[in-house]
């Protein structure tokens, strides 16, 4: 049980690590993506959407990271 | 997709381990017994050789070229993601950077406090240490290379850009035997997290079932557009940082 949890310990540390939304954010991104591409939006428009989703993640875990602590 | 585009990323990407697997086994070789340390290396990418071979071949053969598209693609959105945020970070001095020389004397200093070495047979100390810091340092260029090379079909050309990378940076560091601190390893971090989201972006999209415009060759529309994207974060996060005054940071850091 010991080694169980400590593989899924350091799977984890490696996929998640300290930063959730950058885990979070790109499954949410491409679920997003998915649902454009099944309601047969453009393929120009649902790439450029997914990558502004990931910007987007990018840019919140940014914010998070240095923002101001009370 | 040319050998190239698949290669260059494994490249960087190894590039950037292997240099810090060098410091840890510079250390240990250094201090203790080269013979140990080196059976350790041995180990380590025997194993990680088995790991490539058997997980990069069976995701080749049994799963979907669709569903590998978009899980592939989902992980190295995640991964590049992570590394362009932490590289962001430590562009604007926001989090340490990776320092080398720092990280060797650290060693050192551990491996001090270690019992004496065995005089005759193996250190096992030497071993572990050797073993670990590569095993784990070049689980992340496994990782690379299974996704990089599994995606495009072109596990060899994924592989080889990593042994390259190998030998390129074991070569220079038999030359100076010393930790290469002058490898500008946040600007390779940088490009590294750059090409894993644009290939995340582009795979990941082709597994949900995205017909880009322009096929491949949107791949470099999208690095592009997230080079450009990701300079202005830079930009933004310092010009915050600076309006709020906070200081550097000055730590080792991971």
């Amino acid at each position: 049980m010991r080694y169980v949890r400590a593989f899924g310990a350091f799977w984890y540390d490696f996929l998640v690590g300290d930063r959730p939304e950058l885990f979070l954010g790109p499954i949410a991104a491409l679920v997003v993506a998915w649902l454009l591409v099944g309601a047969e939006v453009a393929p120009g428009i649902t790439g450029l959407v997914l990558f502004l989703a990931v910007c987007a993640v990018g840019a919140v875990s940014l914010y998070l990271t240095t923002r101001p602590r009370a | 997709m040319h050998i190239l585009v698949v290669a260059a990323p494994a490249f960087v990407a190894s590039v950037v381990e292997f240099v810090e697997a060098l410091t840890i086994v510079l250390a240990v070789g250094m201090t203790r017994q080269w013979r140990s340390t080196l059976i350790g290396v041995g180990a380590a990418v025997a194993t990680l050789v088995v790991i490539v071979g058997v997980f990069g071949t069976a995701i080749v053969v049994f799963v979907p070229i669709e569903i590998l598209r978009l899980v592939v693609g989902g992980f190295l959105l995640v991964f590049g993601l992570q590394w362009v945020c932490k590289a962001t970070l430590r562009a604007v001095g926001a989090r340490a950077k990776h320092d080398e020389a720092a990280i060797y004397e650290r060693e050192l200093a551990l491996l001090s406090q270690e019992p004496p070495v065995a005089t005759v047979g193996m250190d096992w100390i030497s071993f572990t240490v050797a073993f670990k810091g590569v095993l784990l340092e070049g689980l992340e260029v496994a990782f690379i290379v299974v996704t990089f090379g599994a995606s495009a079909g072109q596990l060899g050309p994924a592989a080889l850009g990593a042994v390259v990378a190998g030998v390129l940076v074991l070569s220079v560091g038999v030359a100076v035997h010393r930790p290469l601190a002058r490898v500008p390893e946040n600007g390779l971090k940088f490009a590294v997290g750059l090409m894993l989201v644009t290939f995340g972006t582009f795979w990941a999209g082709e597994g949900i079932g995205i017909d880009w415009p322009g096929g491949d060759a949107v791949l470099f529309v999208l690095l592009a557009a997230y080079v450009g994207v990701s300079l202005i974060g830079v930009w933004a996060v310092r010009a915050m940082l600076r309006s709020r005054r906070i200081p550097l940071a000055v730590s080792v850091g991971d």
